[in-house]
């Protein structure tokens, strides 16, 4: 839906919460929100995931006459002077009025309309219990490559995968060489191996070892001895300010858009980043007639210039400033997915200048049974070599699932005594302008302004400025969040892993979730 | 008051190694009972805090402030403590978004709007406008409830809710300018007792000499209780709560049914939707976790009393405790167990609305040694030896004992 939306010239998808920035098409995962409509009734759903269809009605959100032309951005305007804090010394006076005052943040709060009319009863469902040695989360290439390391291993392996389909990130990178075959090949030697493969199953939340997850009519509640987290990554969005404009897209995206869909998004597109990704992006961008500027490094770009989207970026060389005119800005940054090792309580660190799990060369993390694999452990497979390595952690994983072998620890860098060893990793510099919270217009000045008044604990400023508590929870800000509050120290993270539908919650048996 | 020295407050230097009051807790009773103390000139106090400022409870709760109760007691208590929120803002020139939301508890069973209409008639008596309604006006008034679970009625009053944050910085604010001193994640390992009483708190970061301790420890009383060998019959109960994605405002009242299952919901001014439904089974005991069954439960029972919730988005979820009391009223005050030990806990899941009020009376108690009225109730000692705190059952039954 997002995609026919962008193919009739319609970019503007949402807007955003405070301020009433256009956002638009972005990752195409579900994970951002920024392309969130009410579809068929239903508030804030994540258009990039809906398949278009005939009478399909869809609204825009929070937006005044239309997400289009939404009078409500003046608001921006003024976005200077309205720090999350802004209310906490006013409205106060005439008393008379402040009830009133509060209306109107009422007014303005709030995004989709919630229907009140009659509806069918809610289809309950049952909880499965599963048990086995090793569950995969994610059935990428990692996800695979560790579920056919742990069947080799001779333990019993669990995969699941959102998606209706098995390949993760790998699908929308058709033409290059990686490695052991394709998705499919891999899945079906996985499942040739008994692997139990399950997609369209979403892993919910990490609560004391289980993983609940849903599928479509059925609550899986899965004790598995040890876990894979090969749960991929997500995309980084510049912090450059402009960043979050209609326009600003991931390469994958984009690859997707031309590749699957037939949609051209830009005529002009400047290429920001480097890698595989990004290179496939540009060759299909060329291929369909596209001028392509760049690549410049990530750290180059200053800004992204345009009201309703992208219009141009500006770029610096040492002292040379560019402008480019252009109308998309494609971007191949990723971090690794954190959802499931945070949620568990393992410890990440800043590696490189991003947020990575702590995890030995097996992908063993800081919490005995968890294991990472792939992008989520900060090694995306590029080739052969990650593959295997990816492998490597199934193996592990099924060993320490099945085996009686004593296992090294894994230092937790949180423990004072790796805090004296430790050394201080590089942390990415974020202009002050850009924006590190999208669900909640969250700039880095202002989580700077809590630290200088003096809440430099991480929990405080994110109850301050309200970054990371929007719908994505935080996905798309951490890593900013965490270069701007001190790596170390990052918020508790609460699930579930991300959005669900109170409806798909519902117990079949009433007594069950009673 | 001084903005910029609020957040300054938090600094975590040294701590001093004495101080008039000690106060364990940053949530909302050893805030507001260090600002009561301040402005009756009691100035050198310090608050340790394991966590920090509102890190347990107080920031997990949904800041529901009800003056309409099951007791009679415990009504006038909330009326007074409602009022006190009114003024806060001002009193305090911090907006902790005070709004009269509206509050109902919605019932379900024919014999529940029996009982509740001696309630109401009782909230007449002493000035609460509380107002029993039909099913039909139930259902125009929230019609989120439409085509959910046939409802028999509910009781409406005309209260709010405030933003519990901002209560909590609103007293950081407040404090930053009185001397009062708050040490962020310094945590107590032992209570120095000696012939006259409290002698001194022995903290991770230094032991502090003090006459006065305040047990304002929530959830974790108890356990600061045992260390300076008082004893009192609260115990922990861990609650849940979940938040959705926000939505335009539909919602206009905070609502609670006790029967037959015991839950809540509301929406809060920025259009996200709390609401959780108590586990019957919960055994007591110190924990904050979030679990996959509360999620169940909430979603089965929610979406039968209103089917319109199945399509909001859960986005987060997080537990907290309660520190109940075996008549589900709070312990405030000194006790005669141990010179210098005051309480201010068990708040049975009241403390955000009867904290700030009744530390005033508790203030008033300790500056001039003469116990306000209203604060007798609250004795920490009126329990009998042994006496038990049962966390199940009717919700109804335990007030039972007491019909004042």
């Amino acid at each position: 839906m997002a995609a026919s939306l962008l193919a009739a010239d319609r970019p503007i998808l949402s807007r955003s919460f405070r301020f009433h920035r256009p956002r638009g098409l972005m990752c195409s995962t579900g994970g951002c929100g920024w392309c969130e409509c009410e579809v068929d009734g239903v508030p804030s759903v994540r258009s990039c995931r809906v398949p278009v269809r005939e009478g399909l009605v869809a609204r825009g959100e929070h937006a005044w006459p239309s997400v289009e032309r939404d009078l409500l951005s003046l608001v921006g305007l003024a976005s200077r002077w309205i720090p999350p804090t802004f209310y906490h010394h006013r409205f106060l006076r005439p008393r008379g009025l402040r009830k009133r005052y509060l209306d109107v943040l009422r007014w303005f709060g709030g995004r989709g309309r919630l229907g009140l009319g009659d509806r069918m009863p809610v289809r309950g469902r049952p909880a499965r219990r599963v048990a086995t040695d090793v569950l995969i989360v994610g059935a990428g290439r990692a996800g695979l490559m560790a579920a056919l390391g742990a069947a080799e291993s001779g333990a019993r392996v669990v995969l699941i995968e959102a998606d209706r389909e098995v390949g993760g990130g790998w699908r929308v990178e058709t033409g290059t060489d990686r490695g052991p075959g394709t998705a499919a090949e891999l899945a079906a030697r996985a499942t040739a191996a008994g692997v139990d493969v399950l997609a369209g199953v979403t892993a919910v939340g990490w609560y004391e070892g289980m993983v609940a997850a849903i599928g479509d009519d059925v609550h899986l509640e899965i004790r598995a001895r040890a876990v894979v987290a090969a749960t991929g990554s997500y995309e980084r969005v510049p912090l450059a300010p402009g960043a979050d404009r209609p326009g600003v897209i991931a390469a994958r995206t984009v690859t997707t858009l031309i590749e699957r869909y037939g949609i051209l998004p830009g005529r002009r597109a400047l290429l920001v980043g480097a890698g595989q990704e990004l290179a496939t992006a540009a060759e299909r961008l060329g291929r369909a007639g596209s001028t392509v500027v760049g690549p410049v490094p990530t750290a180059s770009l200053v800004s992204i210039r345009g009201r309703r989207r992208v219009s141009g970026a500006i770029t610096r060389h040492g002292r040379k400033r560019e402008r480019h005119a252009v109308d998309l800005v494609v971007f191949a940054d990723r971090s690794p997915n954190l959802d499931l090792v945070m949620a568990a309580g393992a410890a990440v660190e800043m590696r490189g200048g991003t947020l990575t799990p702590v995890s030995d060369v097996s992908g063993r993390t800081t919490v005995a049974s968890l294991f990472v694999a792939g992008s989520a452990a900060g090694r995306p497979i590029v080739g052969v070599g990650e593959a295997d390595v990816a492998r490597e952690a199934g193996r592990a994983a099924a060993v320490h699932a099945t085996g009686e072998v004593a296992e090294p620890e894994i230092a937790d860098p949180r423990s004072p005594s790796a805090t004296e060893t430790g050394h201080r990793h590089q942390v990415p510099h974020v202009p002050r302008g850009a924006m590190v919270c999208f669900c909640e217009d969250v700039r880095a000045w202002e989580i700077g302004a809590e630290r200088t008044a003096g809440y430099q604990d991480p929990e405080l400023i994110k109850r301050r400025t309200g970054a990371l508590t929007g719908p994505c929870q935080g996905k798309y800000c951490l890593q900013s969040f965490s270069c701007l509050v001190g790596a170390a120290a990052i918020p508790t993270a609460r699930p579930p892993l991300r959005p669900v539908r109170l409806g798909d919650l519902v117990a079949s048996d009433p007594e069950e979730g009673a | 008051m001084d903005r910029s020295r609020a957040g300054s407050l938090l600094d975590g230097g040294e701590p001093p190694r004495t101080a008039d009051v000690v106060i364990v807790g940053a949530g909302i009773g050893g805030l507001a009972f260090a600002r009561e103390l301040a402005a009756r000139g009691v100035r050198d106090v310090v608050i340790v805090e394991r966590g920090y400022p509102g890190s347990g409870a107080t920031g997990r709760n949904v800041a529901r402030i009800r003056a309409m109760q099951l007791t009679e007691d415990l009504t006038q208590v909330a009326r007074a403590c409602q009022s006190k929120y009114e003024r806060m803002g001002e009193e305090l020139g911090f907006n902790v978004l005070f709004y009269r939301l509206g509050y109902a508890w919605v019932l379900y069973d024919a014999d529940e709007v029996e009982r509740m209409r001696s309630i109401v008639e009782m909230h007449h008596r002493i000035g609460v406008a509380s107002r029993l309604l039909s099913p039909d006006d139930t259902l125009r008034r929230l019609p989120i409830l439409r085509g959910g679970e046939p409802v028999a009625g509910a009781v409406l009053n005309d209260d709010a809710i405030v933003h519990h944050d901002a209560v909590v910085w609103a007293h950081l604010e407040h404090l930053a300018g009185t001397g009062v001193r708050i040490l962020p994640g310094t945590e107590v390992r032992a209570i120095v007792r000696g012939e006259r009483g409290v002698e001194a708190v022995e903290t991770d970061r230094g032991r502090i000499e003090t006459r006065a301790v305040l047990n304002a420890a929530g959830g974790w009383s108890s356990e600061l209780n045992a260390m300076a060998g008082v004893s009192a019959p609260n115990r922990p109960l861990r609650r849940e709560v979940l938040v959705t994605a926000p939505l335009r405002r539909s919602i206009e009242a905070a609502v609670t049914f006790y029967r037959p299952n015991e839950g809540w919901f509301n929406q809060t001014l920025r259009g996200e939707i709390v609401m959780g439904v108590v586990d019957p089974d919960e055994a007591p005991g110190v924990g904050q976790r979030s679990s996959w069954d509360f999620l169940r439960r909430t979603a089965t029972i929610m979406t039968r009393k209103a089917p319109a919730l199945a399509d909001v988005a859960v986005i987060r979820q997080w537990g907290g405790m309660y520190d109940i009391s075996p008549d589900h009223h709070p312990l405030v005050g000194p006790t005669r167990q141990l010179d210098g030990w005051l309480q201010a806990n068990g708040w049975s899941g009241r403390g955000m609305l009867l904290a700030p009020y009744l530390t005033e009376l508790l203030a008033e108690r300790f500056v001039t040694g003469a116990t306000p009225e209203r604060l007798a109730a609250f004795d920490p000692d009126r329990f009998a030896p042994g006496e038990a705190t049962e966390t199940s059952g009717d919700y109804y039954a335990r007030y039972a004992g007491r019909t004042d």
